[in-house]
């Protein structure tokens, strides 16, 4: 970065000699070294120019407002209209660097007209006439070199200007590419005019010491996030978690990383299509709002059609609906979609989050432990350039474990596994009263707790939770869950009580849930039945009958497997975000007071 | 099912040193199972007769088929108890593939009448479902209908093992799902087959596909049982590929040009970016009420302020409003958002996305659509609202003098012949000139609006979110596009100047405040009056956090919202709009 160091001025005139151009040029080089010299020890910024930065810092925030306000106003008296229509950019900044990042120190293209635009968010001058500017836009930045030597304004004109110029406004810039003395690639403006002012102050970095700035700007330029290593939003220029979730544009707009979140979860939704399409899947769209909330176990958010006077639900999960048209031949499909539940807010859970769920007609829960091997362990590949991440899965605070990506991911049997580790011998008729009792007695042995009411399956869950789940650090299928806890999915083809079903586990929790599907209909309404039971014990996450599946069932599903995945979750993994929020642009707050 | 794959010729996974364990424990608990499921299943029965009796009286149509259905059902159930009695799992487990129907259809197109191709590397193994079926003594055709289209079984007697044949006479049953092997042949008629030497019953269906001729005609339960209408008619499930295959070319489409697709929230604590009534909901543990969005647009704008310059999200939108052949309660959408363009670009976007779509679907750029020819070929015509007006009516609106009054009579003079009394009321509420024009537009131009067409400059009134048009007082840079009478894109440089944007969005709860407070007025004086002004008595609140994003500064930018429905509606020539959504909502049944 090129603070406070003002550039020798390019040479422009052709008809003069390279020699005395060089001279020129050295001679310039020098006075520019002493300079910068006298800078450093006397602070750098002269006199006039460090009063209104100084000014524009301190300046108390809702004064700033309404200065802006005014001299808004002022312009638009004169006819001015301080939001253009539209300014033709010639490229990104992004393609901007990658033309022009191999000029070498201190050239300058000057007959190449280039315009780009941006917002600015840094602003310096070393004198009435040298403006440095940083530029950013879709995550890049650039360095802007406003020298009134060539600008198409007059010197006063463009003393004036730049000084009106604020450090968050939008502007757009006619000039030419060059590398500054220090190797700053910049763009120096013919032209630049304000695209849209920021009426508001930005928040700066909190750091005040000097020395402080220079080492921790010297960090996290060294330390360009990307997705499979950790992150620090300690040292974000916006740190309150508050303020960048309500306000997530300055978020992205002053936390750089905060852009990268983003486009990797746009990366991971696009891996995850182009690897389902490539396998014949189609993508479908199931309704949002449903006469019954079904396919889940969770409690569902009502709402009501006035003109049909109708009761609807926001729905918990897409299956039914997926099964159905699995039925109706269509053997793949899939839908990337919001699922929404009407459950408190933690940092794994919101109100509404994005789920990827995908059904393959003739295949088994086997299949889809290799396809979603194969899905996860390539997508990490593809994005990290590794199969294992860093992250910070007990929070920032403690020290980031690694995951291991690699495949064959671990198999554990679920009750075999409990069994050996609990050293207990559950009965085999999970349903019986022995069986509830000796799990209750089980989970009072090991202080697991388990509120009421006390099913089978929610004993049952606890017990996995502690003796299982917290042993699933690197992804690991947790298989063969008992019929009880797993209404939708199929019997097992071989071991009585349980189902073909599993569950991926990375970092301790859930990642994804997946079975072979249960299609005998009977078999489905009774399962539906024990459900109900549980529902009457108090387990209001117990799922409902829903008629129209089970009728849907009787016109036959093929075999099928399915998957569900949060996406929500693995976008957490893969950029090292241990709160939810992290990766969704608006997540849902408690209001203000 | 292990069980099911020993019974099978071709066992390939089946271990044998635990064979017999399985087998042993795959048939107690089968029957265990079928126990239970007898109790079950007749509960099940008793508590929904009533709702079939019901539906039976009501509707002529299936009174006579229900019966008949519970009697299918009833010996149905009886061949599944039959084959678990076998030690066959009538719900199998799995069927690995080799081909689909079509893939084979392609393979051997060019095979003989008569033909037939018997080694090993003709052996094929396919699934799907049995559409029809033809039995004699020792041979029976099938004819399997999969994803991909539809081959016919062979089945010879001696062919198949043990009584094989024997129960593909008396327990497979059309509608079954089927998974059978052999080697290829054209038979004398020419069909191409599948001679069997095994295959498995993966999924016993219990009810009766309704028959070509009466079971579709019910277009209420074509929507309801999606499933059943797609089982029946293979071109339904076609119009959802194409959907599938839109939603990828438009990705493709924007993703080539640098838009990144991201997720806005669906649950809202305002809902704003558009004028429709939003549904509402109540979050338990926020203990607030929460709306459900009704555009996206407010929320895209602020990641341009969050500096992301090209950003789009294909979602789900939704409004409470009445439902009709164009309108579901939810839809779809893709909303775009370019940084440092303008109306004239998205314009350019807008012919790219559709004519790529048509493309990709039909192959060609002449479509048709419910009888009438579409041309899609680019350039679209653009052309001014204004023009339009003036072209087809006669009133040239930028000769009228600001007097809203004297503006209506010169309407009601030069179209008033045509018009019913609804469109004249609404002519006479229009309480500016910007609404007046808009209202004349629509009722007399957007039918005529066939062929792709994009109208420009809308007048300020009715486009809040608009930028001021550059050069036109009064207007503002916007355009729709109309293509079949239907508007299917809506586009505008955006507004980005922050103070003009809050009294546009303030004048905006304003006028709706007062329209609520007349509809409650209303209500009050005479309650019959109830329904005409329903649509108004929803709260609209100021998005704040909106606009102080814009105050922090959005820039340049145009934006574009496109309905997905609408285009699929277009490009697979279907004339509801619930002909393109899997499930549409649809009024309780009766």
């Amino acid at each position: 970065m090129d603070s406070f160091v003002s550039e020798p001025r390019p040479a422009s005139y052709e008809t003069l000699s390279n020699n005395v151009l060089k001279r020129e040029r050295r001679a310039r080089e020098r006075q520019v070294r002493e300079e910068e010299k006298k800078k450093v020890t006397t602070n750098k910024i002269p006199e006039n120019q460090r009063q209104q930065v100084a000014n524009d810092d301190t300046m108390d925030p809702t004064q700033f407002l309404s200065n802006r306000i005014k001299s808004l106003a002022l312009l638009k008296e004169s006819g001015v209209n301080p939001y253009p229509h539209k300014f033709d950019i010639s490229m990104s900044i992004t393609e901007f660097i990658d033309k022009y990042r191999s000029l070498y120190v201190g050239e300058h293209v000057e007959n190449t007209e280039i315009s780009l635009a941006g917002r600015i968010l840094n602003k310096r001058s070393s004198s009435s006439k040298l403006y440095f500017y940083d530029l950013h836009g879709n995550g890049a930045k650039i360095q802007v070199m406003a020298d009134a030597r060539h600008s198409d304004m007059d010197e006063n004109e463009f003393c004036k200007y730049h000084s009106g110029v604020k450090r968050g406004d939008i502007v757009g810039i006619c000039g030419f590419p060059g590398k500054s003395q220090r190797g700053e690639l910049s763009i120096f403006p013919r032209s630049l005019v304000v695209l849209t002012p920021c009426l508001h102050m930005l928040p700066r970095h909190a750091i005040t010491s000097n020395s402080d700035e220079a080492q921790s700007k010297k960090k996290t330029r060294n330390h360009s996030w990307t997705p499979g290593i950790t992150r620090n939003p300690e040292t974000y220029i916006l740190r309150d978690q508050e303020t960048r979730y309500r306000q997530r544009y300055l978020d992205l707009m002053l936390n750089s990383e905060v852009q990268k979140i983003f486009r990797t979860r746009a990366k991971i939704i696009s891996y995850s299509r182009d690897f389902l399409d490539n396998l014949g899947f189609i993508e479908v769209e199931t309704p949002a709002m449903t006469m019954t909330a079904g396919g889940a176990a969770a409690r569902p958010f009502i709402t009501h059609h006035n003109e049909l006077d109708m009761k609807l639900y926001m729905r918990i999960s897409p299956e039914l609906y997926l099964k159905k048209l699995v039925v109706g031949g269509l053997d793949r499909v899939y839908e990337i979609g919001k699922v929404f539940r009407n459950e408190g807010m933690n940092l794994t859970h919101l109100p509404e989050f994005t789920m990827f769920e995908f059904y393959m007609a003739y295949a088994d829960y086997n299949d889809l432990m290799d396809i979603i091997e194969k899905l996860l362990s390539g997508m990490v590949k593809e994005l990290t350039g590794s199969h294992k991440i860093k992250y910070h899965g007990n929070g920032f605070d403690s020290e980031p474990v690694e995951i291991d990506f690699t495949p064959p991911f671990r198999r554990i049997d679920l009750i075999e596994e409990l069994e050996s580790r609990a050293n207990l011998s559950i009965p085999k008729d999970l349903s019986s009263e022995t069986a509830n009792k000796f799990l209750l007695e089980a989970c009072e042995k090991f202080d697991v707790k388990c509120p009421a009411p006390h099913t089978t399956t929610r004993l049952l869950d606890k017990l996995v939770g502690h003796f299982l789940e917290e042993t699933c650090i690197n992804p690991t299928f947790i298989i063969n869950h008992p019929e009880i806890m797993s209404p939708l999915a199929k019997w097992h083809r071989s071991k009585p009580g349980l189902t073909e079903r599993f569950e991926l586990f990375v970092n301790k929790r859930e990642l994804c849930n997946a079975y072979t599907e249960l299609n005998d209909p009977q078999v489905q309404r009774q399962r539906f039945a024990e459900q109900l039971k549980d529902r009457q014990l108090g387990d209001d996450e117990a799922m409902v009958l829903d008629e129209s599946f089970c009728s849907c069932l009787e016109y036959g599903l093929p075999p099928t497997a399915g998957l569900g995945m949060g996406i929500d979750r693995l976008a957490m993994l893969l950029t090292d975000s241990p709160n939810v929020k992290e990766v969704i642009l608006f997540p849902a707050m408690k209001p203000q007071d | 099912m292990e069980g099911l794959k020993v019974w099978r010729l071709s066992s390939s996974i089946a271990r044998p040193s635990n064979l017999r364990q399985l087998f042993g424990l795959g048939t107690s608990s089968g029957l265990v199972r079928c126990l239970d499921n007898g109790a079950a299943a007749a509960n099940a029965t008793n508590t929904r007769f009533p709702s079939r009796n019901r539906r039976a009286s009501t509707s002529t149509s299936t009174s006579t088929n229900t019966s008949d259905r519970e009697a299918v059902r009833a010996i149905r159930l009886k061949k599944v108890e039959q084959l678990r009695s076998k030690g066959t799992e009538p719900y199998g487990y799995k069927w690995d593939r080799s081909h689909s129907a079509k893939e084979l259809q392609e393979i051997y197109k060019d095979l003989n009448n008569g033909e037939e191709l018997d080694s090993e590397s003709h052996h094929v193994s396919i699934a799907g479902r049995i559409v029809a079926r033809r039995a004699f003594g020792k041979l029976a055709f099938l004819t399997l209908r999969d994803d991909s289209g539809t081959i016919q079984l062979y089945c010879e007697k001696e062919r198949l093992l043990n009584d094989q044949f024997e129960q593909l006479k008396t327990l497979v049953d059309i509608g079954d799902i089927l998974g059978a092997s052999g080697s290829i042949k054209r038979t004398e008629k020419g069909e191409l087959s599948v001679k069997v030497d095994s295959f498995s019953i993966l999924t016993k269906s219990l009810l009766p596909l309704p028959d070509k001729f009466h079971g579709l005609t019910d277009i209420d339960k074509r929507y309801r049982q999606r499933y059943v209408d797609m089982i029946a008619n293979p071109e339904v499930a076609d119009i959802f590929r194409k959907r599938a295959k839109i939603m990828r070319e438009i990705r493709k489409t924007v993703e080539s040009r640098g838009f990144v697709e991201v997720e806005t929230p669906v649950l809202q604590g305002a809902a704003g970016g558009a004028e429709a009534r939003p549904f509402v909901t109540y979050h338990n543990s926020l203990g607030r009420d929460l709306y459900l969005r009704i555009a996206t647009e407010l929320h895209l704008k602020r990641m341009l302020v969050g500096g992301f310059e090209k950003v789009y999200e294909i979602g789900r939108i939704f409004r409470n409003e009445g439902i009709s052949t164009r309108h579901n309660p939810e839809f779809t959408t893709i909303e775009m958002y370019e940084a440092y363009s303008d109306y004239q670009s998205m314009m350019d976007m807008a012919e790219e996305i559709v004519t790529q779509c048509a493309l990709e679907v039909n192959g060609k750029l002449t479509i048709d659509y419910q009888g009438t020819e579409i041309q899609l070929q680019r350039p679209w015509r653009r052309e001014t609202m204004h023009n339009l007006v003036k072209e087809v009516t006669g009133v040239d609106f930028t000769e009228l003098e600001d007097d809203l009054k004297v503006a209506k009579d010169v309407v009601l003079k030069a179209v008033g012949l045509g018009l019913d009394s609804k469109d004249k009321s609404s002519i006479e509420a229009c309480p500016s000139l910007g609404h007046l024009l808009n209202e004349v537009f629509e009722i007399f131009v957007e039918p005529k609006l066939l062929q792709p067409t994009f109208v420009l400059d809308y007048p300020i009134e009715i486009s809040p979110l608009a930028k001021p048009h550059r050069r036109h007082a009064g207007l503002t840079e916007r355009f729709e596009l109309f293509i079949c009478g239907r508007e299917l894109a809506n586009a505008f440089s955006e507004l980005t100047d922050p103070l003009d944007q809050r009294a546009r969005l303030e004048q905006q709860v304003r006028q709706h405040n007062k329209k609520r407070a007349e509809a409650v007025s209303v209500t009050d004086g005479t309650g019959e009056q109830k329904n005409i002004d329903e649509d108004s008595m929803y709260e609209v609140t100021l998005d704040d956090d909106f606009l102080t994003a814009l105050e922090y500064g959005m820039p340049p930018a145009s934006g574009m919202g496109l309905g997905i429905d609408r285009l699929v509606m277009l490009l697979t020539d279907s004339a509801s709009i619930r002909d393109v959504i899997a499930f549409p909502v649809l009024k309780i049944s009766q």
